[in-house]
């Protein structure tokens, strides 16, 4: 972590220390949650979308100013079937994305832009070359191998304890199947598919919802936390996206910064209310996801493709 | 797909275990301050949902809750029951001191053991009550706190039937089903998966009145629901995503239903969702054979199990290291 970065960590800390959680709604005025909100949220992210529930988490990590048994939100066992930036080059062919409101580095994505310039293909139109690199070499990098220690003799080879024949008898109603779990729709990158625990916490500070990924490879392994940037939008891996302790879960974990949430909240909602609808804080969380999916855009998690976004004003 | 003809043998697609890091940091911390050197076997609780998108199978999962809470830490065991992504399966760990000891652990013989009590709960009738019994999972770990290497290796018991089960009939779910049926199950396993009483039972029976009327009942409800004269089809939680393979769980479910009841033909639905609800396109429904085993007759038998899961094809345990995640001066830290 930079510096800065654990400066600003500290200072969040104590700020969120000191001070009470938001309990008046600011929803629409600037996009940010209260607790009984982000509750309220939750609870019906949880019964439109049966994927997703609540979890209590670690008791020593509680927060008490959420339920005890909903203390954030998971959905595990996402699956992610191809690597950002395969898809990243064809869909920037295809028209790709622009960003939004660029001149004030909020850095946000909008699809459906205008096609770029595929002639020239020049440095600019292919931004991750070293990622695309990174992810041809290595998809199937676990943690195991990953992680540890430099030296050669921590990392143990599983391969010398092979178990003779007679542990696994032959047995004719066991599939025999290869360990790719997974079907793909290109047979050649089939060892590309990974899954992901997704899951939503509360941000005190920035009081708005916060995204988490934990990813694992095909074989259900944990994948080092550095991985699982080639499953972000390029245009925010390391910047948005940041490598974090997560409140409730051991480990690092990668979440999507919340500093920007309420501002791209705000600017989603503003055009629903000069259409003359009242958005319902509800569905905050179906329209966050909405936009986190441009940041992980190959996480195929739910969150309701068909919501009505607010009940219109003349009801 | 559908239509096989007599005599396939019914394939199973084996469990797959996932397990959460908070579990190992659990089992490390339970190690240090309660276990010690206590090599004694001790409960612990994977979880495991039906299936739940076409591309990828549901795991058994094991998370930080898996483990006994330790009594020292003053909060009261938490129950996630009525969690209807968190299925409970009993299991038991064998967590060794040493890798050597890890190595030498007689892994059929602790299969066995399993598979024994999977086996007379199905005698019992026990497993009739709860039918959550009839899925276990077996652990073997060494936890290396000097390098946080975790080595471990999963086993599903299951029992195997003496000769195979064939298969008679295997296809969508949606195909076997008439358009009234197919919309009579859908809401009713919707409704069960939705009930907080209901939501974590993997085994039950669907039963479908001739006026395409379906309605859920636990298994101890058998005998009555055969009395009705209603279709009966045998359904459980299916993990496997696979278009053409149920799942392992159903495996010890037609030796329940074999040793139980006696039925040589059984009609099952392989329950699996999609974005959370009911799925039958996903699902299967399948008609197998099963021919009694003459060795089951006798009560001191117990039939042959198989189940340790592969690592990538091999016969290999996993290991995983976390010294990122578990370096003591970052513990320190965070305790702090």
């Amino acid at each position: 972590m930079v510096l800065s970065q654990k400066l600003h960590e500290a200072f969040k800390g104590t700020v969120e220390r000191i001070t009470n959680p938001r309990t008046v709604s600011a929803f629409k005025e600037k996009g940010v949650l209260s607790v009984n909100e982000f509750v309220i949220a939750g609870d019906n992210l949880v019964s439109k979308c049966p994927t997703w529930s609540w979890e209590s988490g670690d008791s020593n990590k509680r927060k008490s100013y959420l339920p005890a048994d909903k203390q954030f939100l998971i959905t595990r066992n996402v699956p992610c079937l191809r690597r950002v930036v395969s898809i990243q080059e064809e869909y920037e062919a295809a028209g790709g994305e622009i960003l939004l409101d660029d001149d004030d580095n909020d850095g946000w994505l909008a699809t459906h832009g205008q096609p770029k310039d595929t002639k020239g293909d020049g440095e600019e139109n292919v931004p991750s070359m070293e990622t695309l690199e990174i992810s041809k070499k290595n998809t199937i990098q676990s943690i195991s191998s990953y992680f540890g220690n430099e030296e050669e003799e921590d990392i143990p080879d599983m391969e010398e304890f092979e178990e003779p024949d007679n542990l696994i008898e032959s047995d004719p109603a066991t599939l025999q199947t290869t360990y790719l779990v997974a079907h793909e729709p290109d047979d050649d990158n089939i060892l590309r598919t990974r899954t992901y625990d997704v899951s939503i916490t509360y941000d005190k500070y920035y009081q708005t919802p916060r995204v988490w990924l934990t990813g694992y490879d095909e074989s259900r392994m944990l994948l080092e936390p550095e991985l699982v940037l080639e499953d972000v939008s390029q245009d925010h891996a390391r910047k948005t996206v940041t490598i974090e302790d997560h409140p409730h879960l051991p480990g690092k974990h990668a979440s999507v910064h919340p500093c920007k949430h309420a501002a791209v909240m705000k600017k989603l909602i503003e055009p629903l209310i000069a259409g003359g609808f009242e958005p319902q804080v509800d569905k905050y969380l179906f329209l966050f996801l909405k936009f986190v999916a441009t940041v992980i855009p190959t996480i195929e998690y739910d969150y309701t493709m068909d919501f009505d976004l607010g009940g219109s004003s003349s009801t | 797909m559908a239509g096989n003809e007599n005599g396939t043998v019914l394939q199973f697609a084996p469990f797959q275990s996932s397990v959460d890091e908070g579990f190992w940091h659990g089992l490390s911390s339970l190690k240090l301050n309660k276990l010690k050197t206590d090599e004694s076997p001790i409960s612990i609780t994977g979880f495991y949902a039906p299936c739940s998108n076409p591309q990828v199978s549901s795991h058994l999962t094991l998370l930080t809750e898996s483990l006994p809470t330790e009594p020292s830490d003053g909060h009261p065991a938490e129950t996630s029951r009525g969690n209807r992504n968190k299925c409970s399966v009993p299991g038991i760990l064998y967590n060794t001191n040493t890798l050597e000891g890890f190595h030498s652990l007689d892994k059929q013989g602790l299969l066995k053991a399993e598979a024994k009590k999977i086996w007379e709960d199905i005698r019992s009738g026990k497993a009739e009550e709860d039918s959550s019994v009839l899925t276990r999972f077996l652990l073997i770990s060494f936890a290396d706190l000097k390098k946080f290497n975790f080595y471990y290796w999963f086993a599903f018991p299951a029992l195997v039937l003496d000769p195979p089960a064939t298969l008679v009939d295997l296809r969508p779910a949606s195909q076997w089903f008439t358009l009234e049926e197919a919309e009579s199950v859908s809401a009713c396993c919707n409704e069960w998966r939705m009930s907080s009483l209901t939501a974590d039972v993997p085994f039950f029976l669907v039963s479908i009145s001739s006026n395409s009327h379906a309605t859920i009942r636990s298994l101890k409800d058998f005998k009555a629901c055969q009395q009705d004269g209603h279709k009966i089809l045998f359904a459980f939680y299916d993990p496997c995503h696979l278009p053409n393979n149920p799942g392992w769980p159903l495996r010890n479910f037609l030796a329940f239903i074999s040793a139980r009841w006696n039925i040589k033909k059984v009609q099952f639905l392989c329950y699996r969702e999609n974005h959370g609800f009911a799925d039958l396109g996903l699902s299967l429904v399948g008609e197998a054979l099963v021919q009694p085993s003459q060795a089951w007759q006798d009560q001191q038998h117990v039939p042959n199990a198989v189940g340790w899961e592969l690592n990538k094809g091999k016969r290999v345990p996993r290991c995983i290291n976390l010294s990122t995640s578990m370096d003591p001066t970052r513990m320190a830290v965070s305790a702090a």
